[in-house]
């Protein structure tokens, strides 16, 4: 085992490389910018191929055809890239094809995007928030076998915290249960024998091969987010066993959020947090539960308001509800800005509970 | 565990930077946990440049934005106030005097002046000056050993700039030189350890 020093970019551009990721494309974009020039440093030694596209749309464009070969595959940006590629990932989705998409975000303003998704269609994107660098790199390795596994474009939650963040590592290979072969790969094996392969939106076959057609491909999409949904919510309860109150979070913020919980935890406040590891499928029943029977529950996400909605769908009782985050960019626009702050948030806990300030005597 | 916290400020182009991550890599090198962020705008020189480091001796249970430091790096005055809110009180401030002539609002703080730009400069290497502070910090606080800071600045140069080594480890030295040993340990057991 050797611990290195590493950027958290650096990190996950291994871990894609310890997944098997041999194709990466994107064009710069703080903070997503470090992790295109790691896999443009790292790829080609590895036997794969890192494009600096002209454009986003260049680039997810590209990430379909290589996805299409049957490579491990991915792109990235930050959320106004990935607002050129939504149509790119609209269709990895409809041609079921498997890729990472790495969303480096500057802050917490693109929720909404990754789990409603801003393409067309009926589909669904896997998406995994982590909370660290450490938690990036297993991530990051599990959504290389969540893509294959379900045939689906999945994204990373990251930001500006886990890609600028410089931790002592050992990036290690997770091992993963095999996944199907991909008999559908676009690998030129068929060539010439009459049953060539294709990939086309809503698998409408050939004239000899007639696919599904545009209802019948809707229909076993639909029944594969369904089975997504069941199968692959992932969330962590922290000290909510016999929590009055229950701080809802995602991403890098719940590490802030599960400090002031010890903290509060240390006042004699029976606190606890919950957050989704992943954004969709929702961990709504583990939140139903982790919320029963509280007094409170407060929403801290750094944007006008957009977790809370999947919160006010799954919390045992609505009417406890209330967002206590806000917009919060730094003056760079590049990352999030001033309410990332243990003090912050905790001052705004007591103020939700009213309890009196810290020090103060009543 | 006992966890440190380093808020590192400067100009951009002074060697912040590089400076955090030496001090990252040196207290990686004698088996720390450490957590660095660094916060800088679109400037390559002049503009704020910030980081934010933190040591334990076991598992760190750090936040990336640090609020109660236990100790600030300046290498330049002109952001300070971004930092000093920051600081916890009683805390470790080393600051390169060249560049910083304000007072240091911080209850109880343990102030250390290096007038690091200038002793760079009579060295000869004036752009050593954020390595000068680095050997300093080092010395007097025992946080990582002064030839640990060496051997990180060694990974830490490139290739290109090969020729820059000896005069940083010149002023690494000069720097350690420079002030009270182990006036202010960061490490219950430092005085062992070194």
């Amino acid at each position: 085992m050797t611990t290195r020093l590493m950027q958290g970019s650096e990190a996950v551009a291994e871990a894609a490389l310890a997944a098997g990721c041999r194709f990466f494309s994107g064009y710069p974009m703080t903070p997503f910018t470090e992790l295109l020039e790691n896999m443009g440093r790292k790829l080609p030694g590895a036997g794969g191929v890192c494009m600096n596209a002209a454009s986003e749309i260049e680039a997810v464009n590209m990430t379909i055809g290589a996805a299409a070969t049957g490579a491990r595959v991915a792109t990235g940006s930050c959320g106004q890239g990935l607002a050129l590629m939504q149509e790119g990932i609209a269709e990895l989705a409809l041609n079921e094809l498997p890729a990472v998409i790495f969303n480096m975000a500057r802050g917490q303003q693109d929720y909404f995007q990754a789990t409603r998704g801003g393409g067309w269609g009926d589909y669904r994107t896997i998406t995994l928030a982590p909370r660290d660098v450490p938690e990036a790199v297993e991530h990051t390795q599990l959504l290389f076998y969540l893509a294959d596994r379900y045939r689906t474009p999945v994204v990373l939650y990251g930001d500006y915290v886990i890609a600028h963040s410089t931790v002592g590592i050992d990036v290690q290979p997770i091992e993963f249960p095999a996944t199907a072969p991909k008999d559908w790969a676009l690998d030129g094996s068929m060539s010439g024998t009459g049953r060539a392969r294709q990939i086309w939106t809503w698998a409408l076959g050939k004239p000899n091969t007639p696919g599904p057609g545009p209802n019948g491909s809707w229909e076993l999409i639909a029944e594969k987010y369904d089975q997504i949904g069941r199968a692959e919510a992932r969330h962590e309860a922290y000290r909510t066993d016999d929590a009055d109150v229950v701080l809802v979070s995602f991403g890098t913020t719940s590490v802030f959020v599960d400090s002031v919980v010890d903290e509060l935890r240390e006042d004699g406040v029976r606190v606890g947090s919950f957050r989704p590891i992943t954004l969709w499928p929702f961990p709504g029943d583990a939140l139903e539960q982790a919320t029963r029977g509280c007094a409170h529950v407060l929403v801290y996400e750094l944007n006008a308001g957009q977790l809370v909605d999947d919160v006010r769908m799954h919390a045992a009782d609505r009417s406890v509800i209330r967002s206590i985050g806000g917009v919060s960019q730094d003056p760079s626009g590049m990352r999030q800005g001033d309410l990332l702050n243990a003090d912050i948030l905790r001052h705004r806990v007591r103020d939700a509970l009213g309890l009196t300030p810290q020090g103060a005597t009543s | 565990m006992t966890q440190r916290e380093v808020l590192f400020t400067g100009v951009g182009g002074q060697g912040v930077q590089i400076a955090s991550k030496a001090l990252a890599m040196a207290a990686l090198a004698e088996g720390r946990d450490v957590l660095l962020l660094p916060s800088y705008g679109g400037f390559m020189r002049g503009g704020k440049t910030n980081a934010g480091l933190t040591l334990g001796d076991g598992p760190l249970r750090a936040l990336p934005v640090i609020t109660s430091a236990w100790s600030a790096f300046v290498m330049d005055q002109a952001f300070w106030e971004t930092v000093r809110p920051n600081l916890a009180a009683g805390a470790v401030v080393v600051v390169n005097s060249s560049l910083f002539s304000l007072e240091v609002e911080v209850p109880r703080a343990q102030v250390f002046a290096v007038p690091a730009s200038d002793m760079a400069t009579a060295l000869g290497s004036p752009m050593s000056a954020a390595f000068l502070m680095l050997g300093a910090f080092a010395a007097v606080t025992g946080v990582v050993g002064v030839e640990s800071v060496v051997g990180a600045m060694r990974q830490l140069v490139p290739a290109y700039r090969e020729q820059h080594v000896a005069a940083n480890a010149r002023a690494i030295e000069a720097g350690a030189a420079s002030v009270p040993t182990l006036a202010a340990p960061a490490w219950p057991d430092v005085a062992v350890r070194s």
